[in-house]
């Protein structure tokens, strides 16, 4: 009996949804994907655009910082 | 409406084709999204009709499922196995419709009581069946409890394996096991006393114990 019924059941029509509201739905889904695509890219280009000005400052703050600190050292100990 | 049955769930994509369109899916490809669609649209509306048993809130049901696939699209695990998904959401998203219904039904139930008509409705699908046997099939399936139909669905019509539509009920695979032991002894039983009520004496109508 289970298998007949499973033959029955898998035997029963499919339904489809109307065409425009399937055209709409899947139209709204892809303007979404669309709309993540373009959100993403400009996040992405958000934070190259702050990693190239941050890491040329960091590292010239580096070097002042580094520099000045041996200056110091120097001044301290050598013969300045 | 379409005269062909649905294939099996679990052959509609294969799992190194399914694990390469999730990781599209990830990064927001569009045709990665068309060939969900195209693969899982019409089983997962089908499932939806016969589970609401309203065209019209099945539509609402399907596209509000597809929009959560492409709101979360980024976030799906790698791993994620398109057909539970999709169909745990359709189906999460129907006992939210059907919650706010009865919200709804029980603040207009004295109202309703003065309706001359019968608000009964009948599947969408009753109208459509080519044989006696699919409308008696659809007749019994609209008329039982939704935890029983939806197994049945799921398992029978859709085509999941059971241990995936325990998943997507949210029960265990013993549950789901008894659930679906009675829901087919249900349906069955229905079956029969359809055709005793309306063929008693009838010869050549298909018996749904006679394969």
């Amino acid at each position: 009996m289970p298998d007949t019924l499973n033959r029955l059941l898998a035997g029963l029509p499919s339904a489809e949804p109307h065409p425009a509201r399937a055209a709409q739905t899947h139209a709204r889904c892809r303007a979404h994907l669309e709309r993540q695509i373009r959100s993403t890219a400009r996040e992405t280009a958000q934070a190259s655009r702050v990693a190239q000005v941050w890491q040329p400052l960091a590292a010239v703050l580096g070097v002042a910082y580094l520099t000045e600190a041996i200056v110091e050292a120097l001044r301290f100990v050598g013969p300045f | 409406m379409s005269r062909s049955p649905l294939s099996r769930v679990s052959t509609a994509v294969d799992r190194d084709s399914e694990l390469a369109l999730v990781e599209r899916l990830r990064q927001g490809n569009g045709e990665a999204f068309d060939e969900v669609y195209a693969a899982f649209n019409t089983r997962v509306f089908t499932f939806l009709v016969r589970l609401s048993r309203r065209r019209d809130v099945a539509e609402d049901l399907l596209e509000e499922t597809w929009l959560r696939l492409v709101k979360h699209a980024r976030r799906l695990r790698p791993d994620t196995r398109l057909g539970p998904w999709l169909f745990t959401v359709a189906r999460n998203l129907h006992v939210t419709y059907r919650r706010s219904r009865m919200l709804e039904d029980s603040a207009a139930a004295s109202l309703m009581a003065l309706w001359p008509f019968s608000v009964e409705r009948s599947s969408p699908f009753d109208e459509a069946a080519a044989t006696e046997l699919e409308r008696r099939i659809e007749r019994a399936l609209a008329a039982m409890p939704v935890a029983a139909r939806e197994v049945l669905l799921l398992v029978g019509v859709a085509g999941l394996d059971p241990s995936d539509a325990a998943d997507v009920c949210g029960i265990t695979p013993e549950a789901l096991r008894q659930r679906l032991h009675r829901a087919r002894a249900a349906l069955s039983k229905a079956l029969e006393n359809d055709a005793t009520i309306e063929a008693p004496a009838t010869e050549g109508v298909p018996s749904c114990q006679t394969p």
